[in-house]
């Protein structure tokens, strides 16, 4: 960050002298640490140690073999239902969608969340549909982006939206790139002196 | 507690901070009243309680994720580092003994050990991704005594309320101003103020031990 946080300012004139300066203590440790980082999805849960490694190889590889069964046969639904539509102009939603992703609220926004919906290509354009909730209203003339992530980084911009406070909103963006596979996306908010993109407030949650 | 007999004794090897006092008896653990003390986890994953491990995972993942951060600059590293100090804590907690020191310095040190094995084991490719010490840098001393600051103030974090968290997040690494904070969350300055100064004397009972 830029901006070294003022602890006169954050605190105000009225702790006193004792308390004032064990508080400053805190505050020169949290600005000698830095901020935590950003768990990635991988972290967000405890491994599994112990009781997974007692089952047999054979009872991992029974139930490996069943998740992949599962997966080809989830696959194959989806497949006949994209043909179905390319052939009929189905308009179901499932039919019309090339991707959804689920968005979980960082630290910055831990109340928000949200469901990115991709829709099929037209014309080089990748309509997308963002439901989003619990993001907080954004200063005047402030804006939240939506960022095509490729190879872990903010590679394009898909649009910007604002919110009012209200419980749900759904607005329409657009990529006009060529998507690739891995290609992801994140909501952000401006970081410190505007510099894009600016800090991440929703990232797509791991399945 | 009990010892299984093939497994080690960790020796707790930790820097102390400038402003920390080295307390004669064990440090307590920063456990506020009525919530489980990280020493009493670490005996119940030492009798393999999965539950008592993932509330140990929830307090110390991200002070681990940061330690391996700084030690590995490099996120995926970092990750399988992260997995592997769990194992390890997973593998050793029965070995914690509470008269030898706290909880959380017991557990920077198998952390530290186990970000240190991958480094070693990433070899000399890995080592060349550390940034190289120049004479305007902290020597290993003070990288050292940095690392546990961030560790024990990372760790600190996870005990506060969520809405004093949230509130010194956004004051200290957002860089917006406090009339920023206010009008990002929808709350009036003064409730900023008020959670600011409650979440850091809140932060420093945590870290009392190295304020004295």
């Amino acid at each position: 960050m830029n901006r070294e946080p003022n602890f006169d300012e954050l605190i105000g004139a009225e702790t006193p002298g004792a308390e004032r300066e064990r508080l400053r203590g805190v505050h020169e440790l949290l600005v000698q640490a830095g901020p935590p980082p950003e768990l990635t999805p991988q972290l967000e849960k405890a491994p599994g140690f112990g009781v997974a490694r007692l089952q047999s190889r054979r009872v991992v590889k029974r139930r490996a073999l069943v998740l992949l069964a599962a997966t080809v046969a989830i696959a194959g639904v989806f497949a006949a239902g994209f043909a179905v539509a390319d052939d009929h102009g189905s308009s179901t939603s499932a039919a019309r969608t090339a991707r959804t992703l689920q968005l979980a609220g960082t630290s910055l926004a831990p109340q928000a969340h949200a469901t990115l919906e991709v829709w099929h290509s037209h014309a080089g354009n990748w309509p997308m549909t963002l439901t989003v909730s619990g993001l907080p209203k954004l200063p005047t003339h402030t804006y939240y982006e939506v960022y095509l992530v490729r190879d872990g980084k903010p590679w394009g911009s898909c649009g910007t939206f604002r919110v009012d406070g209200s419980s749900r909103l759904s607005l329409t963006l657009n990529a006009p790139y060529s998507l690739r596979k891995g290609d992801s996306w994140v909501v952000t908010r401006p970081g410190a002196g505007g510099q894009e993109p600016g800090n991440t407030v929703l990232r797509p949650v791991s399945a | 507690m009990r010892k299984n007999g093939g497994d080690m004794e960790i020796a707790l090897d930790v820097p102390q901070p400038r402003l920390r006092a080295v307390p004669a008896e064990p440090a307590p653990d920063p456990a506020p009243p009525g919530e489980v003390s990280d020493a009493d986890l670490l005996a119940r994953v030492g009798d393999r309680d999965r539950e008592a491990f993932e509330i140990l995972y929830g307090r110390y993942v991200r002070p681990v994720f940061s330690l391996a951060l700084r030690r590995l600059g490099d996120r995926g590293h970092a990750e399988d580092a992260v997995q592997e100090a769990f194992a390890a804590i997973w593998r050793s907690a029965s070995t914690y003994r509470p008269e030898r020191g706290a909880a959380g310095g017991w557990l920077y040190t198998v952390a530290r050990n186990a970000i240190v094995d991958r480094l070693r084991r990433n070899g000399p490719s890995a080592d060349a991704e550390l940034p190289e010490l120049s004479s305007g840098e902290p020597g290993p001393a003070q990288q050292a005594e940095d690392s546990f600051v961030s560790w024990r103030v990372h760790r600190a974090l996870e005990e506060l309320q969520p809405r004093e968290r949230e509130v010194i997040e956004l004051a200290y690494w957002s860089g917006m101003s406090q009339s920023e904070v206010a009008e990002y969350l929808g709350v009036p300055l003064g409730t900023v103020k008020t959670r600011t100064r409650s979440g850091l004397a809140r932060l420093a009972s945590v870290l009392e031990g190295e304020l004295q």
